[in-house]
């Protein structure tokens, strides 16, 4: 449970794109301080839901109001952090 | 009614896949047949890995039907996509409901839900082509000429309609079979064939 | 105007003909026949219901349910043992039987074919364990029983076409007696709940945390709900004139936008619209129906479409503050309503609105509103951007009309 910010962060990436199948797509290719939505990774609304699944899922973070995924989901980084705050697994 | 024709066809399976009757190499690389045609093809959509199996089936016989087409994307109203089946969206309900298990296990994927439903696979079509037109979906115990036959025929009844992306698209069961016609109602160039029952049952015999 | 072009092309190869009504039922938590249904709806009762605990599910919701013991009894009351057939199959073939009643027609006959609109048939046998290859969870096996049920050998049509499913199948039925194959179509739309469909739409966040509120400001999402209803439909010579409503007209329209997400412009709603208002002119429609599911995307996306077609001052209602959402059931039950309400001259009110959004303004019905005018429309719109129309039209005498 307990890892550093970098790792945290390449196992998120490695999450999202096993998750959201983004095929032909390497940790590397994501910026840790880029947005996620928007140009880009080319995500869309049933991919944010799919964000919400996996925080609840793999840490334990349950988002009470689905607009709150909004802020959380502008980078790796700012999801990273949440996590390391507020993860329960 | 105005005669109808057959002016191209696609044929997956998991043995072949061919357009106009010419059968198609296909490399299959990591064992993914799917996968594996879409590269064949040199196709660049990268929202195809997010589809269901089914959904991925119908895109790849529609590239095959109209990846020639230039120019191509020109968005258009009197384009129908009707597509049959015999086990609906059966393999992506099973995927779905592996997400909601008992207890700690329930995690409901909202990317897995939203291919629970079978006309999904008109709809991808029709989004990368831009067609404004009707999308059906329809299940049937068997392929089934007849149904397909007068079904389809019916839709051009719509005076919208002049031309339809109509077929075969199961997948499910060890099952991966597709059919896809272009069936237009102007008159064909050398190689068009007429819609007809006996069409349907010719194919129904080769799947 | 009065007659589509899909019926003149018909009628070009097939001699006149109309399309109209010859019976119908409605099954949902507001009752067991239409007349039970259409008076609830008349006197503005609601059958969404607060349930909590339902199978597991850790959130709860508001839906609306058919009375399962009710259901369960009606149906021994046909003399079949309700164990050998699913709660689905048990209120399809009551449905389909109190609706022979009305047409009093031999369902038997090979000049009547069925037609079954649902999006998940028993796709709750999934969660209590049944195989994937158990023919039980196959649409057309659902359909086949129904068929079998009244002794019907023609093969059922069997459409699944998400939210719109139940529009497509009354298309699928006037084309089919349009092109001279049938004189009768069984038209049924069924879904019930399960843990499969409630667990989906709660992950796509689209459930409300209270009874919905079509087209109002503050709409928070959509209700579910259970129905299965069966509208039957008539090929009549052109000549008969039969003194009740007719299917005129019927279109379907695709979005080519997003899977899930509806179209910003309202683009194939829009078209549907067009399409079916070929028939007719914006001035006679007593009302449109709308899906007015209560999402915020959804009920905007409908306001623009319908704004597109220059039908804002038309009155507006939706049926889903009393019904629930009920997915493949719901073209053929809000159809049946909307027939009943036009030959009772009346726009039934929107339970739930209260207060419009301001930047697509629509004649929202609030209260019953009498009209003399001919004409409705019905539109739907479904997952897969699928949008689909539906133009019904009373013949003049309303005094010899079908009762409710």
């Amino acid at each position: 449970m307990t890892c550093t910010m970098d790792e945290l962060i390449l196992k998120l990436k490695k999450e999202i794109i096993d998750v959201l199948n983004l095929e032909d797509i390497t940790p590397e290719d994501i910026t840790d301080d880029a947005p996620l939505f928007g140009e880009g990774l080319g995500l869309d609304s049933i991919d944010a839901l799919e964000l919400i699944v996996l925080m609840e899922k793999n840490y334990g973070i349950k988002l009470k109001d689905p607009s709150q995924g909004r802020e959380l989901f502008r980078s790796i980084r700012v999801m990273a952090d949440y996590i390391q705050a507020n993860r329960t697994k | 009614m105005r005669p109808l024709y057959v002016s191209r066809t696609a044929c997956i399976t998991r043995q072949s896949v061919s357009v106009n009757g010419k059968e198609l190499p296909v490399s299959s690389g990591d064992g993914r047949f799917l996968a594996a045609v879409y590269r064949t093809l040199g196709i660049d959509y990268p929202k195809f890995f997010k589809m269901d199996n089914l959904s991925k089936l119908g895109f790849l016989a529609s590239e095959l039907l109209l990846r020639e087409d230039r120019p191509r994307f020109v968005p258009r109203e009197d384009c129908a996509v009707i597509c049959f089946n015999r086990s609906a969206s059966l393999d992506a309900d099973t995927l779905y409901q592996a997400t909601i298990g008992p207890g700690e296990d329930y995690f409901p994927s909202p990317s897995l839900f939203v291919y629970t439903l079978p006309n999904i696979v008109t709809a991808e079509i029709a989004i990368r082509n831009k067609l404004y037109g009707e999308t059906s979906f329809y299940i049937c115990e068997a392929f089934s000429a007849h149904q397909l036959f007068t079904t389809v025929s019916h839709a051009f009844a719509d005076s919208s309609i002049r031309s339809a992306l109509a077929g075969w698209t199961e997948y499910g069961n060890e099952v991966c079979e597709a059919f896809l016609m272009q069936i237009e109602t102007f008159p064909p160039p050398e190689t068009a064939l007429p819609f007809s029952v006996e069409f349907l049952t010719r194919i129904k015999n080769k799947l | 105007m009065g007659k589509s072009s899909f019926l003149r092309r018909m009628e070009e190869k097939n001699g006149l003909a109309m399309i109209v009504w010859a019976g119908d039922n409605i099954i949902s938590s507001l009752g067991f026949t239409t007349e039970e249904n259409y008076r609830a709806v008349w006197s503005g009762q609601s059958g969404i219901r607060l349930c909590d605990a339902y199978r597991g599910i850790p959130e709860p919701f508001y839906a609306s349910q058919i009375d399962r013991k009710q259901l369960g009894d009606r149906f021994a009351a046909l003399g079949k043992r309700p164990a050998g057939y699913t709660p689905l199959e048990q209120a399809a073939i009551l449905s389909v039987a109190q609706a022979a009643d009305q047409a009093r027609t031999d369902l038997s006959a090979p000049d009547v074919v069925f037609i079954l609109s649902t999006t998940k048939g028993n796709v709750h046998l999934l969660d209590e364990g049944e195989r994937a290859d158990s023919p039980r969870l196959y649409l057309w096996h659902t359909a086949r029983l129904i068929a079998d049920y009244f002794h019907n050998a023609n093969e059922p049509v069997v459409v699944s076409n998400a939210c719109i499913s139940g529009a497509c199948a009354q298309i699928a039925a006037m084309r089919a007696l349009a092109s001279g194959d049938y004189t009768y179509a069984v038209v049924i739309g069924v879904d019930m709940l399960s843990r499969f469909i409630i667990s989906g739409f709660q992950s796509l966040k689209a459930l409300a945390p209270a009874p919905c509120r079509p087209f109002d400001a503050g709409r928070q999402g959509l209700n579910l709900g259970e129905a299965a209803s069966t509208l039957i439909y008539r090929r009549a010579a052109g000549e008969e004139h039969p003194h009740t409503v007719s299917l005129v007209q019927g279109a379907i329209r695709n979005d080519a936008n997003h899977i899930s997400g509806p179209s910003r412009t309202g683009e194939g709603c829009y078209l549907a619209i067009r399409a079916s208002l070929e028939a007719c002119a914006a001035d006679d429609l007593a009302f449109v129906c709308a899906h007015g599911t209560a999402t915020a995307y959804n009920d905007r996306m409908e306001a623009i479409a319908l704004t597109r077609a220059g039908l804002n001052r038309t009155p507006v209602n939706s049926l889903k503050g009393y019904f629930g959402h009920t997915l493949g059931a719901a073209g053929v039950l809000e159809s049946i309503i909307s027939i009943h309400a036009l030959t009772d001259e009346t726009a039934l009110p929107t339970c739930g609105f209260r207060q419009g959004e301001t930047d697509y303004p629509l004649h929202i019905a609030e209260r019953r509103l009498r009209t003399e005018k001919p004409y409705c429309l019905k539109i739907l719109s479904g997952f897969g951007g699928c949008n689909a129309s539906l133009l019904f039209k009373k013949q003049k005498k309303t005094d010899e009309t079908i009762v409710c």
